[in-house]
């Protein structure tokens, strides 16, 4: 296929933290937040002189710092992060806004304030209490941190406008991004798709590292670019089956090129910083406030395994169902970073039930947080693509017993 | 040997195997009274064997073979103890026993995987272990049980190795191995269908861990009984979580309503509130005493038993608060006494972190061998408030403050105040100067502060002692080795020798 124009410039993007465009919303007086989770929605942070970016560590190298901080027994992204933040790598921030999504990310944005690794004036690390169930208690809850310890903050600190008017602007500009990422992310379910789970990977994840208005501009005309592209011809096509990545963080899109390239196209994705459910648009109406309908959007929405009651553990599975569907997936791959609790147990559940209960084929991988060409990946990746050839096979009657 | 403290060489209690025969002389009358208790302790468990559900359910379930080490248990966590502290010991073990048999015998005649009563089953409400049990002090028709604590929780204190068996069942479904061992080895046992089937409904929690709540909810498939989860905040210091917390209470109780057509009965909640009450201010005593000259109520005869009457018995069983009057007493008779723990005191210090299960008898080791007295420890330093006895509208708040309070949790969640910084606030009104800092290498909550640790003990000139273990499982740290981590900071840092040599190399690798 030929190559995306602006796709080089992303992947440039992806590479620093406090990357191009961020500097230029420096530049221009904007307050750079760094947020860490979906449950900070980031509807907010398009705000009046805010830009909010996702925390992370791109080109990680040795982490020795982190782990005399953390053990060697923690997630390796809180280890990263510390480390960076210890080699200085997140002055330019003005504050972090974190959920204690898990006891590590808490533990390590706890590091970063006490070793006090920020170091702008004014800086300030806000945490807050996210909900772990999806019912209206959890919404009520939602409502009341974001307001206190969000926007109220935001004002006290930055001087930031939180109107209902600024809120309702601020989800204009989100829900922009969110349907131009739809909208480029449909393209994976064609037959033969216009773009890879590589490169929409990179597209995605651009979103969570820039300030959107600036990067909208190049959005725009990725998603018209993309209307007329021509894919490879099915003869050239590298991939042997279609997949669904679903699991932990992912911040580096080059776990998803070690995929495709060892023969699976990622079709859909159900992973922290990827398309869903943080890229669904937030469709507001005019009888409740903007706040709210921003906070149940995220509690209803929300996939995190945090979310403890029944009814959100079925409904994550009933999702994966759904986006397999709708992406005319063969398989699906649930990857967890390693040392994760959440998603150790949910990937060990979800290898069972969407084998057994939904009748999938599933691959069940933990991995590291730096991303390295790695020959287990791909042999575990190609015995699997080989996997579900051999069970298509045998359901065309082509294989034999069975 | 004799009746003074460290007047017998303890290690040679050891001789490499599974011992079977075992009894310290403590002096006659020490040593008469610690028999008796033993023998009491024999007639508990063939009382309860003798109940023929009970029976079935020694055949049917694997992990009960570790409780045929209940004599074993009662010595390991007698050794060396002497007058006061030994009856103290026996006070509060015997209790802790005779409450488990109880609890089984309710599971047996209720399970109906052995043919068990229905009519019972639908009278119990299960609970999951890591969480507290106050909000059922409101059904007095209702009993609370709790299905994890026999095969999973004591089990693997009885036997070190009792419950590795169901962590590596878990770890074959999936789950990886770095996980805690206790919500993993809960989902082994639920994977393998070893537990009790019992039941009309169950409450579940996000304490203690984030591992505790991703195990219940593959547990729960296996309970296969209408649920509920009590979300407890995480930034649970952070007042604007109440109203939202309080609320998760009102959910819960609602909810067992619904279920079991029960009403919430104000006056039995109230009139257990007040039990519990008076237990707080028991242990409270306790506390004060222990940060005199004269501490007499530490260590092992802390950390257990409050556990069970804090979480578990949650003031619904007044038995524990005669027993900490009882104890009170004696406690202040020694006091009044200056009667000494250890033969001599090296060191006062306070164990942080999650004790290794598998070596609950860790603090009197510490004693017996280098004379270090294990102050108090941070699973029983809890809350300590008074919670309300007569407002039914403050008693949400105060339940929804027990729950984000429960053991282990209070500490590993809710940030660096109540993590890391009120060691340093006990370690002074305690007069402490060391610190054992329990590395439970699996735990995720806790391990993430290590580095702050190291630096700010430093800062407060604290000897921090790291003691790595696995918690359930010694497959990660043997007793031997977390033995040898204070030997080794004993010897090459403070230079110091051991009150008794015999304990500080022997093999108890393959001890119950």
């Amino acid at each position: 296929m030929k190559d995306l124009k602006h796709l080089y410039e992303f992947e440039k993007l992806l590479l620093e933290s406090n990357n191009d465009l961020v500097r230029q919303a420096a530049d221009r007086g904007d307050k750079i937040i760094g947020i860490n989770c979906f449950q900070l929605p980031e509807a907010f942070y398009n705000l009046p002189g805010i830009t909010a970016i996702h925390v992370r560590a791109p080109r990680t190298g040795t982490m020795e710092m982190g782990t005399y901080y953390m053990t060697s027994m923690t997630c390796e992204y809180c280890r990263a992060v510390v480390e960076r933040a210890l080699e200085g790598g997140y002055q330019f921030l003005d504050a972090i806004l974190e959920t204690a999504a898990c006891s590590q990310v808490a533990d390590c944005f706890e590091n970063l304030e006490r070793l006090q690794l920020c170091n702008k004036e004014g800086f300030f690390i806000a945490h807050i209490d996210a909900p772990m169930k999806s019912d209206e208690n959890a919404v009520q809850h939602m409502i009341r941190m974001t307001r206190r310890r969000i926007l109220d903050r935001l004002t006290e600190e930055f001087g930031t406008d939180t109107s209902e008017a600024a809120l309702r602007k601020s989800v204009e500009i989100h829900n922009e991004v969110c349907r131009l990422i739809s909208e480029i992310g449909a393209y994976r379910a064609e037959e033969n798709p216009r773009i890879t789970g590589y490169e929409f990977a990179v597209i995605c994840l651009v979103t969570y590292a820039c300030p959107k208005d600036l990067l909208l501009p190049m959005l725009r005309e990725t998603a018209e670019e993309l209307k007329t592209r021509e894919p490879d011809d099915e003869k050239k096509k590298k991939y042997r089956a279609r997949v669904l990545l679903v699991g932990s963080e992912i911040d580096d899109a080059d776990y998803v090129k070690e995929i495709e390239e060892a023969g699976a196209l990622v079709v859909a994705d159900r992973y922290c910083y990827g398309s869903y459910p943080d890229r669904i648009p937030i469709e507001l109406n005019d009888e409740e406030d903007v706040l709210t309908q921003i906070c149940r959007h995220v509690v209803k929405n929300n996939q995190c395994p945090r979310y403890m009651d029944m009814e959100a553990v079925k409904y994550r599975k009933d999702v994966l169902d759904q986006l397999a569907k709708k992406y005319h997936a063969d398989g699906i791959i649930v990857q967890q970073m390693k040392f994760c609790n959440f998603w150790g147990y949910e990937r060990a559940g979800m290898q069972h039930i969407m084998r057994e209960e939904y009748g999938y084929p599933v691959l069940s991988m933990d991995r590291p947080y730096v991303v390295t060409s790695s020959g287990q990946l791909r042999t575990r990746v190609q015995a699997f693509v080989e996997s579900i050839e051999i069970k298509q096979l045998h359901q065309e009657g082509k294989g034999g017993d069975d | 040997m004799g009746k003074a403290i460290n007047s017998e060489k303890l290690g040679k209690m050891y001789n490499g195997k599974r011992y079977r025969t075992r009894r310290e002389w403590r002096g006659l009358k020490d040593t008469w009274y610690d028999y008796t208790r033993w023998l009491y302790i024999w007639k508990t468990m063939i009382k309860f064997m003798a109940n023929p559900q009970c029976l079935k359910g020694f055949f049917r379930y694997r992990w009960m073979v570790n409780y045929l080490a209940a004599p074993d248990f009662l010595d390991r966590h007698t050794e060396g103890l002497r007058g006061p502290q030994l009856r103290i010991a026996h006070k509060e073990f015997d209790l802790i026993v005779e409450h488990m048999c109880t609890t089984m015998k309710t599971l047996f005649e209720a399970d109906q995987n052995i043919g068990g009563d229905p009519e019972k089953s639908k009278k119990l409400v299960l609970l999951d272990e890591n969480m507290m049990s106050q909000v059922m002090n409101g059904f007095p028709n209702l009993t609370a049980i709790v299905p994890e604590i026999p095969p999973i929780y004591t089990s693997s204190t009885m036997a070190q190795d009792g419950v590795i068996h169901y962590v590596d069942v878990c770890e074959e479904y999936g789950v990886p191995g770095d996980v805690c061992p206790m919500p993993a080895g809960e989902l082994g046992v639920a994977i393998e269908d070893d537990y009790p089937k019992v039941g009309i409904c169950m409450l579940h929690c996000n304490t203690t861990c984030d591992g505790s709540l991703m195990g219940n909810s593959l547990e729960q498939r296996r309970f296969d009984l209408p649920s509920f989860g009590i979300a407890v905040p995480i930034r649970y210091t952070d007042p604007e979580t109440r109203d939202y917390a309080a609320q998760e209470i009102r959910n819960a109780i609602k909810f067992v309503e619904d279920v079991t057509g029960e009403k919430f009965d104000w006056n039995a909640y109230f009139k257990n509130m007040k039990t519990f009450n008076g237990e707080t201010k028991c242990f409270k005593e306790w506390l004060e005493v222990s940060k005199t000259d004269y501490p007499q109520v530490i260590g092992n005869n802390v950390a257990l038993y409050r556990d069970a009457y804090y979480q578990v018995a949650g003031g619904r069983d007044d038995t524990f608060l005669k027993n900490e009057q009882e104890i009170c007493k004696i406690m202040y008779d020694a006091y009044d006494k200056k009667n000494p723990v250890v033969s001599e005191v090296r060191h006062r210090a306070i164990l942080w972190g999650v004790q290794a299960q598998y070596y609950s008898a860790f603090p009197l080791w510490l004693q017996n061998c280098w004379g270090i007295v294990p102050l108090i420890d941070m699973l029983s330093l809890t809350s300590t408030d008074i919670y309300s006895e007569d407002d039914p509208e403050q008693a949400y708040y105060d339940m929804a403050d027990l729950y984000a309070k429960e053991n282990m949790r209070n500490r590993s969640e809710g940030g660096l105040d109540v993590g890391v910084d009120d060691l340093w606030r006990f370690c002074e009104e305690y007069r402490a100067d060391m610190v054992i800092m329990y590395e439970h290498t699996r735990c995720k909550s806790m391990t993430g502060y290590h580095g702050i640790f190291d630096d700010e003990a430093k800062k407060h000139g604290i000897h921090l002692i790291w003691v790595p273990h696995g918690l359930m499982d010694p497959r990660y740290a043997s007793r031997g080795d977390m033995r040898n981590e204070v030997n080794r900071y004993m010897r090459t840092v403070l230079h110091e020798e051991p009150l008794d040599p015999s304990l500080e190399d022997f093999d108890d690798v393959k001890a119950w």
